[in-house]
Parts: structure tokens; sequence; C-alpha cells
């Protein structure tokens, strides 16, 4: 591109400016992909794993509700399942800190076929299932908390009354986008404590209280199914089987089940789009800004550029370009740069297990990238024509 | 060559310039641009420098206002060695001792006639009401009291000009300095501005230092002094000016 | 000194520019201050919703009321102890209560968790500034309810007169809308005890009984009573420390809101600093004017940080006004320490204008630094130069 130099050069003539655009740019940009990414990122992650077929029951009034162990059984001999686990949310305290870590009730023999994007050792799996106080830890956890196979794993019962002293048995690892920092146990451990609790009903919160009353509750069910063709009809299949019950469930695909997620949190994630927007709207009248002042300031060369025969399409061309370039080479390093520096640093580690994975998934980098340019573009407009209307005389009287 | 009269004055000399020598750097360049300047400017006296471009006229300039150091030598205005002082002292002496007048002007175009005026008088300690009768009286001496409120844009270069030399006035400096007072005007206005450059010098007894290319400008002074290649070359003592009246 | 109003004619004279760099500025600003004041607005609902004299029990260990359950035998002999005060028929002012975390349709289609508390009548005068504001009370027994009134908006059949509707034993005829002093409470859906019990199959257990004591003395005695007695294995909190603690959401709020400030402030920063140093340059000759005049460095760097400051302070003030509408916003959202619907008002307070404040200065003092660093250092001689 033959005029490509000299709008490089344009934009280089006051580095202090263009530098400073770029950084409030690139800076605006590197806070929307943090803000998007945390409600896009789980909606991302379950929808790469898509790949994997999975569907989840719970029961249709919520998370409180009781699953029965039993329909475990019943649904992993469905036709179209793979597998199924119990997959019931603990919630205990470790040292005393509270929610640090998801932990899940789960089956030992089954949750590593289901969730199977996880690699573990064969010897460490097979010393996980063999030990009914096992606890099988990701990678990122276990280097957070500085656990090693063997160590002791104590939860403090929060929403049970009872406590799980677990031991690492297995370490298991897998894609950076996946949680990472999750402790999974076996069910039948925390059955069987629940139901030395010589208490009836009375134990255990609202979010345990069916589990509490009767022990033998599933929390939910994490199914694998054979492919995706299959996922509606069982999920329908489900829900029907129980729908007379007394504990009706909602089945739901792993991915709509990560979105509901991201849902509850309503208004709250209309507030940070507001934010979001202000910030683009904010890096129009900056960039915006930026650009008139480079333009009143060239108001001579432009005038020349025309005298020696340029066309106002020409000038417009390149007062545009110039614009979409120092904006978009802003975004290119916020929104790029903020993936790159969330792929290289676990930034999950520190946010004091509120966050168990963070990362920017490409589609809101991208995204980032178009607004960029599309700032670039609009703040460019205005000074763009007023340059190519500028009057030649009055532009070049300025030069004398 | 000394004419009578001058001996007095010369004994009172307001400014002295003592072998000043000056050069300016530019990466490995040395430029030198005044060489072993010997001068001395009575008190009252109105000096016309004349000298082709890049001749040092304007640097000399700019050593006897106080804006720029020689590399050796001394430069003695009114008493006060301007080599011994630092740069804050010597930006105080700028505000008591000396009035600009530029080619350009040079108002703030965001400030009126009078705010443009009352300027160098915010360094001083002097009450509202005081700096309002100094800057009236200056206005009045330049003929502009009636424009107190305009902006500079709302005048004509001439008139301009005569607001720069009211705030050039307004401290009662002993110096004024002027570059290229006339460069920017037409000949009738350029012969308004230096009846009152005259009109400062003989009523107000200003020692006036003056760069210009013109030699209608210089006519008016009482000494034309041509520098050349950073050396004086050529000195006029005119005993007869073109005065006011002419 | 140079006089402030060369500044302001200069900022009026660039309009456009000063608009801009104000109107830029001032949506920064206000992104800020919104997640501030949510989280003033968050401190503040929890901070009336202890009373002094307020204690909670709680099942030992439990660290929530949404996890914390016990027997019903045990809080109906907490109601008996000594030094509870009294309302004027004499009835205790303490009140067991079984919380239920139902999932709730949004009339959006979303979903979230919404607390449904089973509540006695003392518990209507345990919260600060309890009323009706429409509609009418539930009667007891009749599986009727009372919502906050941003539930009412959001949720389905959550309208006076509609059904709100968790399967098919749990549900409630919304009746009334209720306000609480802005505590904790607003974010809630209230329903008889005994409903609750029964829709939940848990009658017999509570998640939690709040007492008012009767005094200070009594209150040390009564929390005392019940921690130390071995039988119970029960916590009684203080209320004020109980709500202190649930501040999780709190902490994420004001995570985010630092983050988006200092990342913002940065921004705004870089936007004032490019201004600033258009200014510098397009006045280059009157600086160069000014310090021949003899305005000492000191009054040029003080004229262009006031510049600065001054813009900033526009953009910081219109950014703080923008906010001002939203003293009547409330948003309704997932609460990670309850596992539930929260509702939280804007709250425009002190740290709200102080986050302005500080930003404005951070922006007005980085952003005007450099530029006035730039004017001061020019050369006198070659400043006058510059066309």
């Amino acid at each position: 591109m033959k005029y490509f130099t000299y709008i490089f050069r344009n934009a280089r003539r006051n580095p202090i400016r263009t530098f400073l655009t770029i950084a409030s740019t690139g800076i605006c940009l590197f806070l929307m992909m943090i803000l998007l990414a945390f409600f896009d990122m789980r909606e991302d992650a379950t929808k790469a794993n898509r790949v994997f077929n999975r569907i989840i029951t719970m029961n249709a009034t919520g998370f409180a509700g009781m699953v029965p162990i039993g329909r475990v059984p019943e649904v992993s001999r469905m036709e179209g399942v793979l597998a199924a686990s119990p997959y019931g949310w603990f919630g205990g305290k470790y040292h005393d800190e509270t929610m640090p870590f998801a932990q899940f009730s789960v089956d030992a023999d089954s949750v590593f076929k289901i969730l199977n994007e996880f690699r573990v050792p064969d010897s460490q799996l097979a010393d996980f299932k063999a030990n009914k106080d096992g606890a099988a830890i990701g990678r990122r956890l276990a280097s957070d908390r500085g656990l090693k196979i063997g160590d002791p794993l104590p939860l403090k019962g929060d929403l049970y009354p009872v406590d799980m002293d677990l031991t690492v048995r297995a370490i298991y690892d897998g894609p950076s986008n996946r949680n990472l920092r999750m402790c999974l146990f076996h069910y039948e451990y925390l059955d069987e404590a629940l139901k030395k609790v010589t208490m009836s009903s009375a134990y255990g919160g609202s979010l345990a209280t069916d589990s509490a009353r009767t022990s033998g509750n599933a929390g939910m069910i994490f199914i694998k199914c054979k492919n995706a063709d299959v996922m509606p009809s069982l999920s329908k299949k489900i829900d029907d089987l129980y729908r007379n019950s007394e504990f009706p469930t909602r089945t739901q695909t792993e991915e709509a089940f990560g979105k509901m997620f991201s849902d509850m949190l309503g208004d709250l994630q209309n507030a940070i789009y507001g934010i979001g927007a202000a910030v683009v709207v904010s890096l129009l009248f900056v960039a915006g800004n930026a650009m008139a002042i480079a333009m009143r300031e060239r108001t001579s060369e432009v005038a020349i550029l025309k005298a020696i025969g340029f066309s106002k399409g020409r000038v417009l061309f390149l007062v545009l370009t110039e614009a979409i370039l120092v904006a978009g080479l802003g975004g290119a390093l916020g929104s790029l740069g903020c993936k790159a520096l969330c792929d290289v640093v676990d930034v999950a580690k520190y946010s004091a297990g509120f966050l168990p994975v963070f990362y920017v998934p490409w589609r809101i980098a991208l995204l980032g990238l178009v607004v960029s340019l599309f700032v670039g573009f609009a703040s460019g407009v205005v000074p763009a024509l007023l340059a190519a209307n500028s009057s030649v005389i009055n532009g070049l009287r300025k030069v004398v | 060559m000394e004419a009578k009269g001058y001996s007095f004055m010369r004994q009172t000399s307001s400014i002295v310039l003592r072998s000043v020598y000056k050069e300016y750097r530019r990466d490995e360049f040395v430029i030198p641009v005044l060489a072993d300047l010997d001068l001395e400017v009575a008190e009252g006296e109105y000096l016309a420098l004349m000298g082709p471009s890049g001749s040092g006229k304007t640097t000399l300039l700019n050593l006897v206002a106080g804006l720029d150091r020689s590399t050796k030598g001394e430069v003695t205005v009114h008493g006060q060695v301007l080599g011994h002082l630092s740069e804050a002292e010597v930006t105080r002496w700028r505000a008591n001792n000396v009035g600009f007048i530029f080619q350009t002007y040079n108002l703030i175009p965001v400030l009126t006639a009078f705010e443009n005026v009352e300027l160098p008088l915010l360094l001083t300690s002097l009450s509202r009401r005081k700096r309002r009768e100094h800057v009236m009286t200056a206005l009045r001496i330049v003929g502009l009291e009636k424009r107190e409120h305009h902006y500079p844009r709302q005048l004509s270069g001439g008139q301009e000009q005569r607001v720069a030399i009211a705030r050039a006035i307004v401290t009662d400096p002993y110096l004024l300095v002027a570059d290229e007072p006339t460069g920017d005007l037409d000949r009738t206005t350029a012969g308004e501005i230096l009846d009152l450059l005259e009109l400062l010098n003989r009523e107000f007894q200003k020692t006036i230092v003056m760069v210009t290319h013109d030699p209608l400008a210089a006519a008016r002074a009482s000494r034309v002094l041509h520098l050349d290649k950073g050396r004086l070359v050529d000195e006029v003592i005119q005993e007869t000016r073109v005065s006011i009246a002419s | 000194m140079i006089p402030l109003k060369y500044n302001v004619r200069n900022l009026r004279v660039r309009w456009k520019t000063t608009l801009m760099t104000i109107l830029g500025t001032a949506l920064l600003v206000a992104s800020s201050c919104i997640l501030f004041g949510l989280v003033e607005g968050l401190e503040y609902s929890l901070k009336v919703s202890g009373d002094p004299l307020d204690l909670i029990v709680l099942r030992k260990g439990s660290s929530n009321e949404t996890t914390g359950g016990f027997e019903t035998s045990k809080a109906d002999q907490l109601l008996t102890l000594p030094g509870i005060q009294r309302d004027p028929s004499g009835a205790p002012l303490a009140a067991k209560e079984l919380l239920n975390i139902a999932n709730g349709e949004r009339a959006n289609g979303t979903r979230n968790n919404l607390i449904i508390r089973g509540v006695q009548p003392a518990s209507r005068d345990l919260r600060p500034d309890f009323k009706i504001v429409a509609g009418r009370d539930f009667v007891e027994g009749r599986g009727e309810c009372i919502v906050s009134k941003i539930v009412s908006r959001r949720y389905k059949g959550g309208q006076i007169g509609g059904l709100l509707y968790f399967g098919d034993k749990e549900q409630y005829r919304v009746v009334g809308i209720f306000t609480a002093g802005g505590s904790a409470a607003e974010s809630e859906v209230w329903a008889d005890l005994r409903d609750v019990e029964k829709n939940t199959g848990r009658d017999g257990s509570v998640s939690c009984v709040q007492i008012r004591a009767a005094s200070l003395p009594d209150y040390e005695k009564l929390q005392k009573t019940i921690n130390d007695d071995t039988q119970f294995k029960l916590e009684a909190k203080s209320e004020k420390a109980y709500f202190e603690d649930q501040s999780r959401m709190g902490l994420f709020l004001k995570a985010a809101g630092t983050l988006i400030a200092v990342l913002l402030t940065f921004g705004a920063m870089f936007a004032a600093a490019n201004t600033m140093f258009a200014a510098v340059s397009s006045r280059t000759r009157e600086i160069g004017t000014l310090r021949a005049l003899g305005f000492p460095q000191s009054d040029i760097l003080i004229s262009f940080l006031g510049e600065s400051f001054l813009l900033c302070a526009l953009g910081g003030a219109l950014g703080l006004l923008a906010t001002l509408p939203l003293n009547l916003l409330t948003i309704e959202t997932f609460n990670f320490g309850s596992f539930a619907s929260i509702s939280i008002s804007f709250r425009f307070g002190w740290t709200v204008a102080a986050v302005a404040m500080i930003m404005t200065v951070a922006m007005g003092l980085f952003g005007g630094m450099f530029p006035a660093l730039r004017a001061v250092r020019l050369e006198v001689i070659a400043a006058l130069r510059e066309l």
C-alpha cells in the first residue's frame, strides 16, 4: 500500500499523542476484556465442552432440592448414556475459610469417564477409587495449597453437619480453561457420615434440606451421553420419568447449566455491560478528540496535499486510516494483551477462590479488536470529513 | 568621534557589555554568535541594532534583556551583573526591570487588553485598585484607554502592538527591549508605533534597545549599531533624529 | 500568579476539545461510581440489618442462615430464655425463621435462587422499619406471601395477586409488598413459618432464631448462655457481626469497582494528558511570553496543572452528577455468599464521592503533570520564536 508510509509517519509525528491515544484505548479495552470475559468465559468453556455431550439433572425447584441417589443407576442404564455420577455440592470450609474451592461428592468409578478431558495417572486413579476417604483434586488447587499425594485434606461441613477428613489420592490435570481447582471425593463417604448423624430432619441448612433428612441425595446427576443427538431426547426422557414423583427434575445441557449461573447475576450483568458500553462511548470522545487535535495541527499540510492534487476522497481515506490504525493498535494491545496475560498468568489464583478459572475467550478478544476498529473509524469520521472539505486557500495561508 | 554630551551619559551607563562571547551548540557543531563584544549604553539612550539575519542582533537583545546568558564575558544592566543571578532571580529581575515588545505582539489571546496589560503587575504585591490605576495610565499613554475590554482579535495590528507596549511599560521598567516592533505593520501604523517609542524615550526617559531591519525605524534612534557576524561594524550617533513632529 | 481566568478562558476557547475530554472523563468516572454506589448500598443494607441488641442463633459451625439449621425443640427453648425484650403485649421479641432457597423464574425467562423466609409475627419488629407499602400483610396458614418491590418487579408471578410458583408443592400467592428500611430482608420473599415448613417438608427444623435482648447486660448474658450450653450446639452471633461477615458480595463488588476505577483512571489520565499536551504545544509562544514577562517556572507549572485539574474536575463533577438519577436504581443479582438473589440499591454517599474525587485528582495531577513539566522546560527564546 503506497500511502502506508505517509500514514505511518503521520501517526508517529507526535509520538506522545499517539502513545497516549493507544494507551488509553488499550487500557479501556483491557478492562472491557476482563468485564466481558467474566460473563462469557463460563459459557464459552461449556460451549467448548459441547463435544463432551454432557447433561446435568437437578431438582426442578433448585439446587436445594433432592435428587434421590437411586436415580443415578436408573439413569446410567438408559439408552444413550455412557456414564452417570452423583454431583453434590459440599461447600465445606478449609481451615476456617468459607467456600475456598468447589467440592463435589461423586461416584469415583465413573466421574473421570464423564469428565474425560481430565487426565489422571492410572495408579493415582486406582488409588482414588480404592480409598473411601480419597480425594481427587485439580492441579492448580494442589499447587495453590501446596498439596501432594497422600496429604490430608480436612473439610469442615458448613451446609452439612459432618466433616470430611479426606486424603489426596489423585491429582487431575486438563486444559487450562477448565476448572483445575475442584476437589472430588466419594459420594459414599459423605453419605455414610450423614447416616451416622443421629438426627432426623433438623440438621442441615436449606441448601441441604433433603439430603440431611434422608441422606441418599445425589445433589445433581452429571451424565455423559453417547452423542449430541440423544441429549435433547434423553433430557426429556429423564424429566418425564420423574415428573410425577416426589422430586421432579430439570435436566439441561452442561452449556445451559453454565449459562444459568451467568443469568443468575441478572441486573449486575446488565450493569457491567452498561459500564462496558459507557467505556466505549468514552473512548469515542477520547480518540475523536486526539484525532481532531492532530488534524487541527495539520491544517496546512492537508491543504498542500489537496493543492498538489489529492482528491477529497483520498484525504478522507488517509485520515480515516490513520485513526483506525491508532485505535486498532490500542485495541490490539488491550484485548489481545489481556488475553495473552490471562493465558500466561493464572489470574484466578488471586481471586481467593472466587473464580476457579479465568481466561479471555477468543471471541471476546476479537470483539474487543472489532470495537477498537469501530472506535477508530467513528472517531476519525468527523476530523476526516473536516479535513477533506477544508479550504485549500485558508490552509495554505497558515503555512506562510 | 564622541559627541559632546555623551561623555556624561556614558558615565552612568545603563548597560555595559564587557568582552561578551556567545556561542550556540547544536549537536557537535559550535556556532559562535557574538565575538568579544564591548558595548555601553547610557541611561535614557535609544539604541537601534541593525544587521543581516544571523548577525547576532537578537541574541544581543536577549542578553541585555536577561532572556539568555553569555558564554563568556559580563553583562551589566543598571549596575546588576546578570551572570551573577540565578535563573529564578533573573526571572524576577526581568519582571521588575525590563519591558518587552515583540514583532508578533505576543498578547495572550484569551485575555482582554486590560488583562494583558495587567499581567506583569500580577507579579507585584500591588492592590487591585492600584493595578487598575497603573493599567489605565499605561493604556492612556498608548491611547487605548477606551479599548480596555477588547480581546486581541478585536484589535488591529497597530492597536495590538500598542497594547503590548502598554504591557511593557506598566511596571515602569528602566529598559524597554523591542524586537522588530514594526516588522508586521504597514508604514503608517509603523510610524505611529515609532512615535510612541520615541515619546517613551523622550518624555519618560526609558532606555530602549531595539532590533530592526527597517532604516526608517532605526532613524528614530539616538544611536544605531550595525552588527555583522557577531561583531560591531559601524556605529552611528544621530544627533538630529527624525522627530515626532516631522 | 497567572490568573485562573486565563485557564478558564482557554478551556472555553478550545471548547470542542474541552467538551470531548469532559464527556470522556465523566463517563469513566460515572462508570466507577456506579459500582461503588452499589458497594455502598450493599454495605448500608448490611449495616442497618443488624441491631446492636439483636442476636442471631445458628447451628454451631455454620456460617450462614441458609446453611445453618437445627431442631425446633431447641428453638422453642431459646424463646423462653430470660432477658428477651418484650413487645407492649408482652410477647417476646424473638422469632423462629426457616429459610428455603427456591429457583424462581424472572419475567425475562432467566432464573435465580430466591430466599423464601418463613417468619413469625415478631420477625417484623426485629427488622428496621418494616412496612407494608402495597396490598396487605399475609394471613398465616393460607399459603400467602409478601415480597419486596424489586422481587415483585423482576419475578414471574411476583405482582400482588400473582403466584410465585417453585413447584407443585411450593407456591405462594403474593398479597403485599413490603419494605424494611433498606435492610437485607428486602431481597427476600416472606411467608408464614408454618406454610414454609409444610411446603418444604421440614417441620421440626428451623434455620435460625432471631432474638432482641432487653438490654446490653441481658444481651451478653443471653449470648453466653446459648454459646456455653453443650446440649444446644448452637452459636448466638451478634447480628451486627453476622451481617458484617455477609459481605462476600461486597468484596466482589469492591474488587470489581476498584479494578474498574484504577484502570479507568489511567485511561482518563491519558486522555487528559493528550488534551493538555495539545494545550501546551498550541500555546508555546504564550508560555514564552509569560516567562519573558517574568513569570517564574513555578507559576507556569501551577497554571497548567491547575488547568488540568479544572478540566478533570469538570469531568468528575459531571460524572458524579450523572450518577444522581441512579439513586432510584436497585439491581437484583446473585449473592455468592448465600447462593441466592440479592437486591442492591445504589446509594450515593461518601465512598462514591471519594472515588470520584480520588479519580479526578489522580487524573488531573498525572494527566497534567507531564504536559505542565513540558511547558516549564520550554526554552524561553525558542518558545518565543514558535509560530
